[in-house]
């Protein structure tokens, strides 16, 4: 489903060029869960904006179903971030002027649905997260793990062939990551859904189907994982 | 595009619905203000118009006035033009005088004034003469060897002190009145008038009768016929009646009389006028840029999660042009409010202008109308311009700063 070959994010040039990310290649199949890790710095983070088409790689090639998406132009790229690709924030970015509800729908409407049909989607996909009776809370009105399961709610009620999740975790507490995860293994296990998902922490492994490692922008490790986190 | 206009509007409802209020009231408070400051001194001006105009319909000129031809000094047989004038639907009276100039004379006080012949009872339907007198009684037919005095050049009205006067002439005095043609006679003051403008108090009149005599003018001469009009706005389709009448004389529009010498008054207040509004503009789109500028920055970053999610930049710049818009639709109806107040109490306590003259501002829905055009096209260029300018920033930068 996701393929990608050589691909390099350099900032600057010459001498002085930061190699974010040196010629990674990997594939990623329908329905996979696969877990990005590394050190900080490692360049994980970068290859998931350049996944989600929030950032252009400096070279490298960059195909979702056989569609080049890296060199698309910056409407068709808006395009399939609307209706193809979710991504989940390490800092929920909600929007704290909508409730929880308007934040989810917004992009059903921005798809051409009307406003009924988008806030039923919204009611849906808020209820798959857990968040039932909570879509007219504004973001302030919620807690930490819930603000990440609206922002979860909002990647998935669009049905998005993959979605992203950079480090959705990392402002959570211990409990509060559990039912996140707990709602990205659901969404994996019972929808289908693929996940790529950038984490540091070693426990998230038992969600994942795969880890991908990364340091100093390369790959440096790919192994598939059993069901308790332990490689295969 | 239909898309991006409710979502547009979805982003800017919840803004407005959710936003700070404090800063929405502030925001709406200074609109207020630039919109009044748009409409305020415009509608003082036109009050001091309307004040000014009025004084040129109520006495030299009347609604039409019509005068000799070329360098003629009279209009010959004035009574036929009457004649002709006065059968011409919508003219509700007219009448004929002879302005002449003279200077007179009390207790060795000399003044340089117009002296104005007029037929005093049918000066009741064309003009404020009859009913000016502060002192003493207006002319009557058969008045003969009297003469109404100006309050200024009387020394009795204000503005005495700045001009020559008479000093302290009082109804029952005698003048002596020295015409143009050398002619000089003796009058007892039969009234003073005082009309609270210059045209008016820095002069004379007397009976008709009187001008013929002095001149030794036969056949109804006449420097002027003055005609008033049933219907005001109207003047211009009387002026053709009469030309179409056969009066072969000049005929004029007040307006047209008045406009040079109204032109010159104004001209210094309309400059400051134009410069005014300029000011206001210029500072009104500075402060609503700044506004929804610094609105903006506030939310680069939610822009950025935005665009990042897959909403279209035409949709966010949408949502701040709906976003200004409302803002300015909210400072104008303030504003419009508060000018609106303001004028009610400037209707019932007019500002004294030079002692005498009470002006009353004029609410010109012309002007208000362009003012609201103004302050809506500045607002959506003020809510366009830096939204479309934060919307073209890359996703990365927005959100995180690089």
């Amino acid at each position: 489903m996701i393929v990608v070959k050589d691909l390099k994010r350099y900032y600057g040039s010459g001498q002085t060029a930061v190699k974010a990310l040196n010629g990674v290649s990997f594939e990623i199949k329908k329905g996979e869960f696969v877990a990005i890790m590394g050190a900080s710095g490692s360049g994980k983070t970068t290859l998931l904006r350049i996944l989600a088409l929030l950032d252009d790689a400096t070279a490298g090639e960059y195909t979702i179903r056989g569609l080049k998406v890296s060199s698309l132009p910056e409407a068709e790229r808006s395009y399939y971030r609307l209706t193809q690709v979710g991504y989940v924030f390490q800092d929920y970015a909600l929007i704290n002027e909508m409730s929880a509800a308007e934040n989810v729908y917004v992009l059903s409407m921005m798809e051409g649905r009307s406003k009924k049909e988008s806030y039923k989607t919204a009611l849906e996909a808020l209820e798959k997260v857990g968040l039932k009776g909570k879509q007219d809370r504004i973001p302030d009105e919620l807690s930490g793990g819930e603000k990440q399961r609206v922002a979860i709610a909002r990647a998935i009620a669009k049905k998005p062939d993959i979605m992203f999740a950079d480090e959705p975790c990392a402002n959570l507490d211990t409990n509060n990551s559990k039912q996140v995860l707990d709602v990205f293994k659901d969404l994996n296990d019972n929808y289908g859904q693929t996940i790529v998902m950038v984490t540091h922490e070693l426990w998230h492994t038992e969600y994942v189907d795969r880890v991908i490692t990364l340091e100093d922008g390369v790959l440096v490790s790919d192994e598939m994982m059993d069901e308790g986190g332990e490689e295969k | 595009m239909i898309n991006d206009i409710r979502v547009g509007a979805l982003i800017a409802s919840s803004s407005v619905k959710r936003g700070n209020k404090k800063t929405l009231m502030f925001i709406v408070f200074v609109l207020s203000l630039i919109f009044m400051n748009l409409v305020f001194l415009p509608s003082m001006i036109g009050g001091m118009t309307v004040l000014f105009t009025g004084f040129m319909q109520d006495y030299p000129y009347g609604d039409v006035v019509i005068e000799p031809t070329g360098d003629n000094t009279y209009i010959n047989n004035a009574d036929s033009v009457l004649k002709k004038v006065r059968a011409v639907e919508g003219v509700r009276a007219a009448t004929k005088r002879l302005d002449v100039g003279a200077s007179i004379d009390h207790k060795q006080n000399v003044v340089g004034v117009t002296v104005t012949g007029m037929l005093p009872t049918e000066e009741y339907e064309i003009s404020q003469y009859p009913y000016i007198i502060t002192d003493g009684d207006f002319l009557g037919e058969l008045s003969r060897d009297e003469i109404i005095i100006g309050a200024m050049i009387a020394g009795t009205g204000f503005g005495s002190e700045i001009y020559d006067n008479l000093g302290e002439v009082k109804v029952g005095s005698l003048v002596d009145v020295t015409y143009s043609n050398g002619v000089k006679k003796t009058y007892k003051v039969k009234g003073i008038m005082e009309g609270t403008f210059e045209l008016v108090d820095l002069n004379a009149l007397v009976h008709y009768k009187e001008i013929e005599e002095v001149y030794g003018l036969e056949g109804s001469k006449a420097t002027s016929v003055v005609v008033r009009i049933d219907k005001q706005g109207t003047e211009e389709q009387i002026q053709d009646k009469i030309r179409e009448a056969g009066v072969n004389e000049q005929v004029f529009t007040w307006a047209d009389k008045s406009e040079t010498l109204i032109k010159q008054a104004m001209q210094s207040m309309g400059a400051i006028d134009i410069m005014s509004k300029f000011v206001s503009l210029i500072v009104g789109a500075a402060l609503i840029l700044i506004i929804i500028y610094i609105n903006i920055l506030n939310k680069k970053k939610e822009i950025g999660i935005l665009k990042a999610i897959g909403i279209t930049p035409r949709s966010i710049v949408l949502s701040y042009a709906f976003l200004s818009t409302f803002y300015v639709s909210l400072g104008i109806i303030a504003g419009l409010a508060l000018y609106l107040s303001l004028m009610f109490y400037f209707q019932a306590n007019p500002v004294v202008f030079y002692e005498t003259m009470e002006i009353r501002p004029v609410i010109d829905p012309m002007l208000l109308i362009q003012s609201i055009i103004t302050m809506l096209t500045l607002s959506v260029i003020a809510g366009t311009l830096p939204a479309w300018s934060v919307s073209k920033e890359s996703i990365l930068k927005a959100i995180w700063g690089r």
